[in-house]
């Protein structure tokens, strides 16, 4: 069963279409990926889905729900959870407070109780926090603030958070950017381990090679239309996403990523992913 | 009709002053992004200079002679001529001045505040604007002034055909603002200049790229600002009648609707929108005088209506949440996890108990028990911007105003009309009302000022940083003139004050300053503690729980908060209402310290003073709040120094010693006091907790020199300037003021490397836990 369905979303910006008549499925219990060069329509895409951006025309359903006019508050509430490319830590709080504030779910009364009484949280949250931080392997910094950190425990420490808020949906945008090899391998492995979890994943990346290594299903997203959708074995060898990021488009991302696609393109199947 | 056009018309001649002032807002908010409060103090302290060199031939400069000495004086007027300078010398002189005002703003405070939050800009334009009202105090005097004119003060008979009589001084003012509208539009358009410091404001790196100094337009658009100020002050300033310091520096709210009006960006819409401010203005002040205008608004419309407007065009136009790739604001400094409560809750007891027995009766120097009780209800103020500003990042210059709605409706729920006290004292203004029990009364008036609170808060939902803040004072306006000083809204006798029953507790007589005179009753100042030491305990288990994380959260980063599943704009009022609750508690305390509330206690510019104070201490921390607290306006500290240095009249320095302080605190330490101190005085506690014989040897033989010079410094130094000191204790201040100076310089050199005086991004983290000071910064 799809747990997040879109129909024809269309999102403008003035006259450009930054998504145009996009529809996927992201069924339960898989990992699904989205790719596309710079300036695609990617983060516009997780930014209409989890209400930051309002949709021009089209539909959202999540679990069975259209998500139309709900709020980004309320739609985590029902477990759709994003990370942003760009580290938006709370750079006030440790680690581990980070992960309570999207953990917890007050309620309207929760403020009273939190005035007249010295600091308590309940075991269930604890755990769950302490397991976000378990599957990141985050347990020995969490206690440090955000600033204290180096770039590649910031983004694990964004991954976490979104986790800790139990989420039925993760979607990813480019948890990936910025780190280096072995990190970003490492990433994958966890990835898969959340599906364990039973947690379902929506990867956002430009980094073909993570998103051809551990997604189950891939869309191709370029100048806001999909392009192209499959496994990792068809998208690799479909001529439209082969056009799309090594034709037209310009810019450093496709430098970097362009070698990779090439070399795998054109048969040699790696283990590993490498890029850069 | 006629009517409603002239009044219009009448009120373009103050129109033109918002307008010009409203301009140099928008330059220099392009220039240097701060919101200049201040602007209205430029332009009082060059129309007093064109003043005071016209009428008495003296050159008064913009500072005061800080040397404690007699013998070694700092040159602070200049004598011109005996009897005045003509027009033309004197405008020439004005002018100098403004710009000597302007670079001295720029290069002394808003230059190094230029990567400083925005908090830490308006603080410092706060600072200027106190300086500037406490050095013109000094200088020309307190009382107003009436210039005279330098445009024509005849009237146009039956001006237009409306058959009124119209000032040709507003004509000129308004010829005047035209013109200099055009030419401002003319130079920022298309001069290089002008171009240059767009290109600047849009992208302060590419202009550097371009090869422009941005400091240097900086500088230029500063001196603009200011000469624009006094120019439309000597202008226009004789107008609205006789100026005082503080009545010109208040211009700078309506020069802000016009401002904001123009979005900040635009001149000559700012204009436009400072001429068509007057003319409402003035037509909303002809139809207050009308049977059909309604009888509760008729004494505030004029000030508020315009207002009330401009943040409603705000709120409209604004976003629920910020747009991805807002540019992000610097941060404000850390809100530290309150570690060992209750240790400090007993020392502070112990303390304020102590002093309250000691002070009673104590003769003169009970003054000390009355300034440690203002100091204490201060406290809970602050503890209230510690809520709103420190820990959700909200600017509320509204926040004494909520405590006077509390204290208010306090005052009238207990009001019985009885004409005696029970001890048999007059009340000079009864009024009659429910008669409720204090704590009945107190309760109320509390929730009235959460709901007020919650209201207040409303535009903050689509409203951020500065912009809010101004808004913010657009509310503590209203509700000053709306209600505080309204008789018909409180029910009670305007601008008198209004009595407020003791208190009592089981018996036991809670009385206060009415009854007391100035011998004190401890039983009060027990009372003050208690509930002090409960709005503590409030504070600092909002920040341990999950509903502080949550306003860390909102202020740390919007969008991250509401992906988290935090409702911003909910989590946001209800910040605003628990702040408000505390500012309430506050307010019911003022009320009982007082015997009686009276509007005097709570128009805004105290409420901007106190979130100042609030600031200096340390606005993220409990802590912070006790230090804002002791240094508040007629608080422990500024009552010390009035007692030991009686002769040199420290009173009439208290608001340029506060406007430097915060100037100060803002560019060095924008942290603030206690988060300096309190790894100072960990490290003491624990020294003391661990020492012995010898190791008290040793930090004799180490700090002894120190506190010797100290000590040597008091005792000479002071006696130059004051006659009439304290033989034992200045050596004894002189001393430990050394120590610990030498402690905060120990402590900058052994963990402030890596946040250099210029680094305000980076708050040192020593104080979120309890590991050992001084701690690293990241």
């Amino acid at each position: 069963m799809a747990l997040l369905k879109t129909y024809d979303m269309t999102v403008r910006y003035g006259g450009l279409a930054a998504n145009a008549d996009v529809s996927i499925e992201v069924p339960a219990g898989k990992l699904v990926g989205l790719i596309g060069p710079n300036g695609a329509g990617k983060t516009t895409f997780i930014d209409a889905i989890t209400g930051f951006t309002a949709i021009s025309s089209g539909r959202v359903e999540f679990d069975g729900k259209d998500l139309a006019g709900m709020t980004p508050d309320r739609r985590a509430h029902l477990g759709l959870v994003r990370t942003f490319q760009s580290l938006e830590l709370f750079e006030d709080l440790t680690v581990r407070e980070n992960l309570l504030v999207a953990s917890e779910r007050p309620t309207w009364w929760s403020f009273l109780l939190d005035l007249v009484r010295p600091p308590r949280t309940s075991p269930a949250l604890e755990a769950r926090v302490t397991g976000a931080l378990e599957a990141l392997g985050l347990e020995g910094i969490a206690d440090r603030l955000p600033m204290d950190l180096s770039h590649g425990q910031r983004k694990l420490v964004g991954v976490a958070r979104a986790l800790a808020a139990a989420p039925k949906l993760l979607l990813l945008d480019e948890p990936a950017a910025g780190l280096d090899t072995v990190e970003s391998q490492l990433l994958g492995q966890h990835m898969r381990g959340f599906l364990d979890g039973g947690t379902t994943i929506f990867l956002i990346d430009h980094d073909m090679g993570l998103v051809l290594n551990v997604c189950d299903y891939i869309y191709v997203l370029d100048f806001g239309r999909i392009i192209a959708e499959g496994t990792a074995a068809e998208i690799r060898k479909d001529p439209a996403v082969i056009q799309a990021y090594l034709g037209q488009s310009a810019g450093e991302m496709q430098a970097q990523a362009g070698e990779s696609v090439a070399a795998r393109v054109s048969g040699t199947e790696t283990g590993g992913a490498t890029h850069g | 009709m006629s009517d409603i056009i002239f009044f219009l018309l009448a009120g373009l001649g103050l129109g033109s002053l918002y307008a010009m002032l409203g301009a140099g807002l928008v330059i220099v908010y392009r220039g240097s992004g701060v919101i200049n409060f201040a602007q209205g103090a430029f332009a009082m302290y060059g129309v007093f200079t064109f003043d005071e060199a016209r009428r008495n031939g003296y050159l008064r400069l913009p500072w005061f002679d800080f040397l404690p000495t007699h013998t070694v004086n700092v040159p602070v007027s200049i004598k011109l001529s005996d009897e005045g300078v003509s027009t033309p010398v004197a405008f020439v002189l004005a002018i100098a001045m403004a710009v000597l005002i302007g670079l001295m703003a720029h290069f002394l405070v808003f230059r190094p505040l230029r990567s400083a939050a925005p908090l830490g800009k308006v603080i410092g334009s706060l600072g200027v604007m106190l300086y500037l009202q406490g050095v013109a105090q000094l200088n020309f005097g307190g009382t107003g002034r009436q210039p005279e004119a330098i445009t024509p003060d005849g009237v146009f008979q039956n001006f237009l055909g409306l058959d009124k009589a119209y000032p040709q001084g507003a004509f000129w003012a308004v010829v005047l603002a035209v013109v200099i509208g055009a030419v401002l539009w003319l130079l920022f358009q298309f001069t290089r200049f002008g171009l240059a410091t767009r290109a600047a404001s849009s992208n302060e790196k590419g202009a550097v790229l371009l090869g422009y100094s941005p400091q240097l337009l900086a500088a230029l658009n500063w001196v603009i600002a200011s000469v624009l100020a006094t120019l439309a002050a000597i202008i226009v300033g004789p107008i609205g009648g006789s100026l005082t310091p503080i009545g010109l520096s208040a211009l700078v709210v309506a020069s802000l609707g016009a401002a904001l009006i123009g979005r900040l960006t635009s001149i000559p819409i700012t204009m436009a929108g400072g001429l068509l401010l007057g003319a409402v203005q003035s037509l909303l002040g002809f139809w207050a005088s009308k049977d059909w205008f309604p009888t509760i608004l008729s004494s505030g419309a004029r000030d508020v209506v315009p207002l009330v407007a401009i943040g409603l065009v705000l709120f409209l136009r604004g976003k629920k949440l910020p747009l991805r790739g807002t540019v992000e604001e610097k941060r404000l400094p850390l809100a530290p996890y309150p570690v060992r409560i209750k240790q400090h809750m007993i020392v502070w007891s112990v303390i304020v108990i102590v002093a309250a027995f000691l002070f009673e009766d104590a003769g003169p120097r009970s003054v000390f028990a009355l300034a440690l009780v203002t100091s204490l209800i201060a406290t809970i103020l602050m503890l209230s911007s510690v809520v709103i500003t420190g820990y959700i990042g909200q600017i509320s210059l509204a926040q004494l105003s909520l405590a006077g709605v509390a204290a208010f409706i306090m005052a009238r729920m207990m009001a019985d009309g009885a004409k005696l006290t029970p001890d048999g004292a007059v009340i000079p203004f009864p009024v009659s009302g429910p008669g409720l029990p204090w704590p009945i009364a107190a309760l109320i008036g509390i929730l009235v000022a959460v709901i007020v609170g919650v209201i207040v808060g409303l535009p903050a939902v689509r409203i951020r940083g500065v912009q809010l803040a101004v808004v913010t004072i657009a509310f503590a306006i209203s509700l000053q003139t709306l209600y505080f000083e309204n008789s018909k809204a409180t029910g009670l006798t305007a601008g008198a004050p209004a009595n407020v029953k003791p208190a009592s507790f089981f018996g036991i007589d809670l009385k206060s300053i009415g009854d007391r005179g100035l011998k004190d009753r401890p039983e009060f100042m027990i009372f003050v503690l208690v509930v002090l030491l409960g709005a503590i305990a409030l504070v600092a288990n909002l920040r341990r729980n999950g509903t502080g994380r949550r306003f860390l959260a909102v202020r740390a980063n919007e969008r991250a908060a509401a992906a988290a599943g935090i409702n911003v704009s909910r989590t946001k009022l209800l910040a605003f209402g628990i702040a408000a609750g505390i500012a309430g508690i506050g307010g019911v305390m003022l009320g009982f310290n007082q015997n009686d509330v009276s509007s005097a206690g709570f128009v805004y510019q105290a409420s901007l003073a106190y979130l100042a104070f609030a600031y200096l201490g340390g606005i993220t921390s409990v802590n912070g709040a006790i230090v804002g607290g002791l240094l508040a306006p007629a608080g422990l500290i500024t009552v010390t120094g009035a007692y030991f240095f009686a002769d040199a009249e420290i009173e009439n320095y208290t608001a340029i010693l506060g406007g430097l302080g915060m100037i100060i605190t803002a560019i060095q330490n924008p942290n603030g006091i206690a988060p300096t101190l309190q790894p100072l005085f960990q490290h003491f506690g624990r020294w003391l907790r661990a020492a012995r014989g010898p190791e008290w040897a040793a930090a004799g033989k180490r700090l002894g020199p120190t506190f010797v010079v100290g000590a040597v410094l008091g005792y000479l130094v002071w006696p130059l300037r004051v006659e009439t000191y304290s033989q034992f204790w200045m050596p004894l201040l002189g001393g430990f003021l050394a120590l610990m100076a030498r402690g905060i310089y120990k402590q900058a050199r052994a963990g402030g490397h890596g946040a250099p005086p210029g680094a305000h991004g980076a708050p040192p983290v020593a104080a979120t836990t309890s590991t050992p000071a001084p701690a690293e910064v990241g």
